[in-house]
């Protein structure tokens, strides 16, 4: 039998999903001491780990290689295509919010506003939301850099607590844009053709996430 | 100015000898699925006016067709869809023929994909219509045809059943204005449940606020449809889940076993489909391969109302499958290749052909020289080379 594959977001989601499968009871040695390898087994149960940037998560279940996932909703906004979202996992909580220069209102005046942000898609149909016509600029660093630099009028960017906005002398116009926490995803054909293995995983890892509440 | 000239668009491909003959088998072999079970086969245009294809009718955005103005400026596509050029096809040219018309195609469809994701912009899709027939024996005829078309193919698919009209029913009992009833598809069709437990807890808790809450999860065997009853007490919707369940129960007596499933969650972006939906799926394929439903109401489109059901099959994601596990046949080698001596060219081609009509594969060599024509035998691995001269010598190629 196919290993089920479940491809995690490398970083900081990956180090909660692994927490939740081991308090699951499920034996993660192998993702611990990982080293360079991409390709996980979990010892003693067909489920291979595959880690992988955010973005290639959606990519690698969409196209099926994977049956299953766990990424961001702020992925998923921006990238997000065809897949089942099965599971709101409860870690990896932010939300994005639009912020701009402290001293600045935002939407008085007639001149074309720019944002600059890593999410476009999310962006724009924010602003669609509200019927405003706006300049899209992609940066993919430190978002926060552009309103400083004069490049744009605002961000569009994910917010935790909020502290390195304020450090660069941001505030937040609006964060009710979306909340967001990680999510797992399962690809169409295999929720469809491996039902029982995919439930029966996505079941215990509900559980331990409610424990966890 | 940049030259293209060697490189295809994004999303196509050139198929090549397996590749292509894996998605010639597929076609072939469907095709006479459909034909023994007496479909005809038509063609349709490939390109359209956009008006046919527009989103209130086809559930396709616009921005998923390749478009193009005709001489006189207007809006065209290339083909996104078979289904609605068919239903044009009953609702004019073959409005007095007598119905059921039985209609298979196998044809290109266009749409743009986002980018870069692997997924192809152009795919080869096959299928069937069934149109001005309804009940039972319609769909299970419709129903059959795609599982015995799959089963032709590979023996570990797929099939689910879904009811269009069970959603439906809910949906429309819900508070909800027409946005919100489009974003609760949505959910439910990407089976997202937390943000439709969040979206629904907003609503007054009535029973179809509950059923809608259960519906992502309503997939797998018969029982789904127990429950399903259980949950709800809409006539109208019932009626629907008894239906489903008489399918189920005939399809049953096929012997498929678990490759039988239901998803009552199967809220296809197509809104054309009025009742029962179907999808097919085979392992190692990250979609379905195959997509039908009822569509009673898409011929009203052309003012000639008439009940309609037919599916499409991805003939490319099945076809990329079998030659995955190796089930397509390799590329045909010849046995023999015959080269002439000048002046016996045309000789040579007869005694080609004569072979060909004799079941052994020949080719007939376009060499000017004998060594230049055992060279390319021994190459491509032909056996024999026979000179057809003022006699016939055949020789072994030494392959």
């Amino acid at each position: 039998m196919k290993p089920l594959r479940i491809a995690l977001t490398k970083g900081r989601l990956e180090k909660d999903t692994i927490g939740l499968l081991e308090s699951a009871g499920f034996d993660c040695t192998a993702v611990r001491e990982k080293g360079r390898k991409l390709i996980l087994p979990i010892k003693g149960t067909n489920i291979e780990v595959v880690l992988a940037k955010a973005a290639d998560v959606i990519t690698y279940v969409e196209n099926g290689v994977c049956d299953l996932g766990v990424v961001g909703k702020d992925t998923i906004m921006e990238n997000g295509r065809s897949f089942y979202e099965i599971l709101d996992l409860g870690f990896g909580k932010c939300r994005f919010a639009l912020a701009g220069k402290e001293g600045t209102d935002f939407f008085s005046g007639y001149k074309a506003i720019t944002i600059a942000t890593k999410y476009p898609n999310v962006t724009r149909s924010f602003f669609e939301g509200k019927g405003m016509d706006i300049r899209i600029i992609k940066i993919e660093g430190s978002v926060e850099l552009a309103p400083l630099l004069g490049l744009s009028d605002a961000i569009v960017d994910i917010v935790e607590t909020g502290s390195t906005l304020k450090e660069n002398g941001l505030v937040i116009i609006e964060d009710n844009v979306a909340p967001i926490s990680a999510r797992l995803i399962a690809n169409t054909a295999s929720l469809k053709l491996r039902k029982a293995e995919i439930e029966e995983l996505a079941d215990k890892m509900e559980k331990e996430r409610k424990k966890s509440l | 100015m940049k030259d293209y000239s060697i490189i295809t668009p994004e999303g196509t491909k050139d198929l090549l000898f397996e590749e292509c003959m894996a998605n010639r088998t597929v076609s072939t072999t469907l095709g006479k699925v459909f034909a023994q079970r007496g479909f005809h086969e038509v063609l349709t245009p490939g390109i359209e006016f956009y008006d046919l294809f527009a989103e209130e009718k086809s559930g396709i955005p616009m921005e998923y067709m390749f478009k193009m103005s005709d001489s006189k400026g207007r809006l065209m596509v290339v083909r996104p869809d078979s289904t609605l050029p068919i239903a044009r096809m009953a609702a004019t040219r073959l409005m007095h023929e007598k119905h059921p018309l039985r209609l298979y195609y196998n044809q290109r469809v266009y749409r743009y994909n986002p980018g870069l994701t692997g997924r192809s912009n152009e795919v080869m899709q096959t299928g069937i219509e069934l149109i001005g027939a309804k009940g039972l024996r319609a769909d299970l005829e419709a129903i059959t045809t795609a599982i015995e078309a799959l089963s032709k193919c590979v023996p570990d698919y797929r099939i689910e059943l879904g009811n269009a009209e069970f959603f439906r029913i809910m949906a429309k009992s819900l508070p909800v204005n027409d946005d919100l009833r489009e974003e609760i598809r949505m959910l439910i069709e990407s089976k997202n449940y937390s943000a439709l437990n969040s979206l629904l807890d907003t609503l007054e808790q009535t029973q179809a606020v509950s059923v809608i809450r259960r519906l992502p999860r309503l997939f797998g065997g018969i029982e789904v449809l127990d429950e399903a009853c259980k949950l709800c007490d809409d006539e109208a919707a019932l009626d629907r889940l008894a239906y489903t369940r008489e399918i189920y129960n005939a399809l049953s007596k096929l012997g498929l076993g678990d490759r039988l499933m239901i998803d009552l969650g199967l809220v296809q972006r197509n809104d054309y489909y009025s009742d029962i939906v179907f999808s097919g799926y085979v392992s190692g394929s990250g979609e379905p391969v195959l997509i039908g439903g009822r569509y009673d109401k898409l011929l009203d489109n052309f003012d000639a109302p008439a009940p309609a059901i037919g599916f499409g099959i991805n003939v490319d994601a099945l076809a990329s499958v079998m030659l995955n596990r190796g089930n397509v046949p390799q590329k045909p080698k010849p046995s023999v290749l015959v080269h002439s001596e000048p002046g016996f060219e045309i000789e040579a081609i007869k005694y080609t052909n004569a072979l060909s009509e004799a079941k052994v594969f020949a080719e007939n060599s376009v060499f000017e020289t004998l060594e230049e024509a055992m060279a390319y035998a021994r190459e491509k691995g032909i056996r024999k080379l026979t000179i057809v001269g003022e006699e016939i010598k055949t020789m072994n190629t030494g392959e």
